[in-house]
């Protein structure tokens, strides 16, 4: 009660301040006249009684004063008066304010940036029911694993209903509109009401829509595709969308938060029995494919690891993967798109720590700026307190000052985050290819809050800390130093100058290092020559129908514009191969990757054979017994003897059926132990047919194959030169081989090598923009120090000149001594960029750089030397034009 | 100039006190400011001279906890004051505080008084 009253009155008294103060005056004048009264009834002279009645009362003004103070609302006044007169100060020292708010503020944005991205991939769940009871089934067997299965295993899991609660399925698949590209999501029928899956219009799937194939033409909207395809029209439901020449009703629209349980958003969700209708193929027949995403929601009572074994033994080994061969399950947490492993932690930890090290930059550089202005306050302070400042009013000033400057960051790293947020995922995904672009799709990125004040605390408290400094050192003054703008001499002032030069130095060093390691990284890899030529050659894939590659070749080769069509087992460049092991009496020597190709796929791609000969077209209609070696495998498994003629017994992956059935037992050369005996007739130059990211093939053996082979499962288009033939056209002709266009998928090679580009020259520009705010973060901020230091040695330096010293001595005084105190921090520096990169290296791969990379360490030394040379000459010459009299009065 | 009044550097216990005879003067009759430093030195026969730059501070933390009361009336002299009256509130405060007063002072004194047997 008595709170409230008191906060009421402050309250009342703030709003009404003047007519608070008018009654005021009439109170103390009342006080007067009385006192003049009684004084004047005592026989007093007026003039005694006038002075009596003053001695009494107190100066009026003083009064006045500790009237207020007795209010709590004095102190929101205070506090309105210090930011007055904080912006006063800050408006007129413009240059120091705008460097540091635009430094903390890039410190803030940028690592605001990173979180939001990560938060929204790894940190923030999905907007589903208790997001952490849902895990999705990955198996794994000796050789391979995976995390899609069978109808009929879906419906296994879903009936032990004594480790689930409940079980969906999932699965998406890119499908038309119109045109237009999809994402979209087959699940079962519990899926929305089992999830618990937010519904913004209408409502989700249910289980009748999925109870018998083609039964239930409907779908449900993710917001996004709401509003973009449909303007946000609140009365979509019941309005038609059409996919693959299907009509399907929309019966709902999903909360703009929930987008799936996919790595990537979805755009719809069709019940499950729309997929043999839309895709053709049959999910619940005698030989179902392996096609569907398992996610269930755990009993409370059961936990994963019981889950685990539980199923290893019953479904999994009998009947999933038909094997009962050692096949175990494993439930991963589904809770977040990306689950939070070590992993995980691992993989952006790289991203983080150069983002990290800005802020810590920002966040140093920023004190030392600060530093140097409290430098220069020294005076300042002494005479407000001369004046008849109290302590505490004086630090309390200075801390609303350092308020403000973190105020003013945060608002200016606020709209650089949000503007990067916004501007950024458009021009990110506008670096991309025509025909890749519209299969990206991206989880908003909403702003978070918990990161942002996070930074900002991080930044605040840099900003009072070093905003308190000064008012500590100079409040503790005497008074007559301070106002001679003395620092005094007490404070071991050298130590701490010192301690900011090296750390400033140190912490430059190591992110320029960094950065510059990121960047050369990026620009190797980038440039890494993938030894073919992809040029105008266009990829052909089948999506899952290989039986359809003999009439696509027959189609694409009759047309006029094309001049020559090779088939493949899997086109290069579109990831990683997969291995086998070759053996030699019966054991492993080395892995290789492998693919089967038509005999003219060498020519197409510029692939030079560089001793032997290629495939004959016999060879390849037979997929006959020989092989092409790589150089690198030749080398690997032959080394300085003659490859060609020699065989070669690769291991035949037949305990793989299911998995990877690509080395069938249909080949003509199985041998006898159950390998498969080639016999080398030529070897080809090296070259990336993976990941341009891993760089050129390790091992690599191509076997033959032809348009009527079992391996040919894709297909590379080479057009007639001048023709200039582009995707859509290749996507007329395969018309004629099936009506629906999303049978294939065509993409230029180039293209292929764009996307694979996209993320090293992503990190490379990343590294460019922070290797950038490196560079002017270490420049600025050791100039701060430097003027500072040398702010403090004016003195000396005047006595030096006084005494005869010349300018150009002085100077090199002063540089002698900067270099030695950066010498110290760049040991340091150097010491921490090794360790960083070591840890580094350790998570990602530096495959073209080492970590010890001597061009980016001498790069980073150099920058740094010549920023702590400008730092220092500059300031140490304007201190050699100062006057030596002026400076040695001022000091006495 | 005037020199500013010696700060009366308020301990908790010259606070409290000054506090609690402002209340016990209020409860006598209400009372404007002046009166009642005034009275306070009559009381206290001169002990206690209550300067403006303690008393309305005192005043104003009293009136802003609800204990005593502030109007504006006419003076005998035909001119308007701000009269202090005591609430409720500041009734009972008084009554409390100087029960606790009473208690402590007596402790005090025992303690004083006591010889070096006794200890």
């Amino acid at each position: 009660m008595r709170q409230l009253n008191s906060l009421l009155a402050g309250i009342t008294t703030l709003f009404r301040r003047a007519r608070a103060e008018r009654d005021m005056d009439d109170e103390l004048q009342q006080f007067l006249q009385t006192a003049i009264d009684e004084g004047l009834s005592s026989g007093m002279t007026r003039g005694e009684a006038a002075r009596a009645a003053r001695v009494r009362l107190g100066s009026p003004a003083a009064v006045k004063d500790h009237v207020r103070d007795a209010g709590w609302e004095v102190l929101v006044e205070q506090f309105g008066r210090d930011i007055a007169y904080a912006w006063r100060g800050l408006w007129r020292s413009r240059t120091f304010v705008a460097t540091t708010v635009f430094t903390l503020a890039i410190g803030l944005g940028l690592v605001t940036v990173v979180f939001t991205v990560f938060d929204a991939y790894v940190l923030r769940p999905f907007a589903i029911r208790d997001p952490n009871s849902v895990y999705e089934v990955y198996w794994w067997s000796q050789e391979a694993g995976g995390h899609t299965f069978r109808w009929r295993d879906y419906e296994d899991m879903k009936a032990r209903t004594d480790l689930f609660d409940s079980a969906v399925v999932e699965d998406g698949r890119f499908l038309s509109s119109n045109g237009t590209t999809l994402s979209a999501a087959f699940v079962s029928g519990n899926y929305f009401e089992a999830l618990g899956a937010p519904i913004l219009l209408g409502r989700g799937l249910a289980e009748y829509d999925a109870r018998a194939v083609g039964d239930a033409p409907v779908a449900v909207l993710s917001h996004q595709a709401w509003s973009r395809f449909f303007e946000a029209d609140p009365g979509v439901i019941g309005r038609e969308i059409v996919l693959n020449d299907h009509r399907l009703i929309i019966v709902g629209v999903a909360r703009a938060e929930f987008q799936g349980l996919d790595d990537y958003p979805h755009d719809l969700w069709l019940p499950v029995t729309m997929y043999g209708p839309i895709t053709g193929q049959n999910l619940f027949g005698s030989n179902q494919p392996r096609e569907l995403r398992v996610l269930v929601r755990l009993r409370s009572d059961v936990t994963a690891a019981q889950a685990q074994t539980s199923l290893g033994i019953e479904p999994f080994e009998t009947k999933v993967v038909g094997r009962l061969d050692s096949v175990r399950a494993e439930l991963k947490v589904r809770a977040t798109r990306v689950p939070l492993t070590p992993d995980v932690i691992a993989l952006f930890a790289p991203v983080f720590v150069p983002f990290v090290l800005v802020l810590v930059a920002a966040c140093a550089n920023a004190s030392n700026v600060m530093l140097a202005r409290a430098n220069t306050r020294h005076r300042e302070i002494g005479v407000r307190l001369a004046l008849g400042a109290s302590r505490g009013r004086v630090i309390r000033q200075l801390v609303t000052e350092g308020f403000l400057i973190a105020a003013l960051a945060g608002v200016v790293g606020l709209g650089l985050a949000a503007l990067v947020l916004r501007a950024g995922t458009p021009l990110v995904i506008g670096q991309l290819s025509a025909s890749i672009a519209p299969l990206v799709r991206v989880v908003p990125l909403e702003f978070d809050r918990r990161v942002f004040v996070f930074a900002l605390a991080a930044v605040s408290a840099t900003t009072l800390l070093f905003a308190l400094l000064p008012a500590l050192h100079a409040t503790r003054l005497t008074l007559m130093d301070a106002i001679r703008g003395q620092a005094g001499s007490k404070i071991r002032s050298s130590a701490l100058r010192g301690l900011l030069v090296g750390g400033q130095v140190a912490i430059s060093l190591a992110l320029l290092i960094v950065a510059a390691t990121l960047v050369r990284n990026g620009v190797a890899i980038a440039n890494v020559d993938l030894g073919f030529n992809p040029g105008s050659v266009l990829s052909v894939n089948t999506r899952g129908q290989s039986s359809l590659v003999p009439k696509a070749a027959g189609v694409l080769s009759d047309d006029p514009r094309i001049d020559q069509v090779v088939v493949t087992s899997r086109n290069p460049l579109f990831g990683q191969l997969e291995k086998i092991p070759v053996l030699e009496g019966g054991r492993v020597v080395v892995p290789v990757t492998y693919l089967f190709v038509s005999p003219g796929y060498f020519s197409m791609l510029g692939i030079p054979i560089i001793h032997g000969r290629g495939f004959r077209p016999g060879e390849s209609r037979e997929e006959s017994g020989v092989a092409i070696v790589s150089a690198a495998a030749a080398q690997a498994l032959w080394p300085g003897e003659e490859p060609v003629g020699k065989t070669l017994h690769l291991e035949m992956p037949e305990a793989r059926t299911g998995v990877a059935d690509v080395l069938t037992r249909s080949l003509k050369a199985v041998g006898k132990s159950g390998g498969l005996y080639v016999t080398v007739v030529g070897v080809a130059k090296d070259v990336v047919s993976g990941l341009v990211y891993e760089g050129k093939d390790s091992a690599q053996v191509y076997l033959p194959t032809s348009v009527e082979g079992q391996h040919a499962k894709a297909l590379l288009v080479h057009p007639r030169p001048g023709t200039n033939l582009q995707p859509d056209a290749i996507r007329t002709m395969l018309l004629q081989v099936h009506p629906d266009p999303l049978k294939f998928e065509t993409i230029p090679l180039v293209e292929m090598v764009a996307v694979q580009m996209f993320p090293l020259r992503l990190a490379s520009w990343i590294g460019s923009i922070l290797g950038g705010i490196a560079l002017v973060l270490s420049v600025s901020g050791l100039y701060g120090v430097l003027t500072y230091m040398l702010g403090q040695r004016a003195r000396e330096i005047a006595i030096r000149m006084a005494l005869g010293a010349a300018a150009p001595a002085v100077v090199r005084l002063v540089m002698r001594q900067s270099a030695r105190l950066a010498g110290a921090g760049a040991a340091i520096g150097l010491l921490f960029a090794f360790t960083v990169m070591e840890f580094l290296s350790s998570i990602i791969r530096l495959e073209e750089v080492s970590v010890l990379d001597p061009a980016a360490f001498a790069a980073g030394v150099a920058l740094v030397t010549i920023a702590v040379a400008l730092a220092s000459y500059g300031p140490a010459r304007r201190a050699t034009h100062l006057d030596p009299a002026s400076i040695l009065k001022s000091e006495t | 100039m005037n020199a500013p009044p010696p700060d009366p550097t308020p301990t908790d216990l010259v606070q409290g006190t000054l506090h609690m005879l402002i209340l016990k003067t209020l409860a006598l009759e209400p009372m404007h400011g002046y009166g009642i430093g005034v009275r306070l030195e009559q009381i206290s026969k001169g002990v206690f001279q209550v300067n403006g730059g303690s008393l309305f501070p005192a005043l104003r933390r009293l009136e802003r906890a609800g204990l005593i009361k502030g109007d504006w009336h006419a003076t005998e002299n035909n001119r308007r004051a701000k009269y202090y009256t005591l609430t409720a509130s500041g009734r009972a405060t008084l009554r409390r505080e100087t029960r606790d007063w009473e208690v402590q002072a007596a402790a005090i004194a025992r303690i004083l008084r006591a010889s070096p047997g006794e200890v």
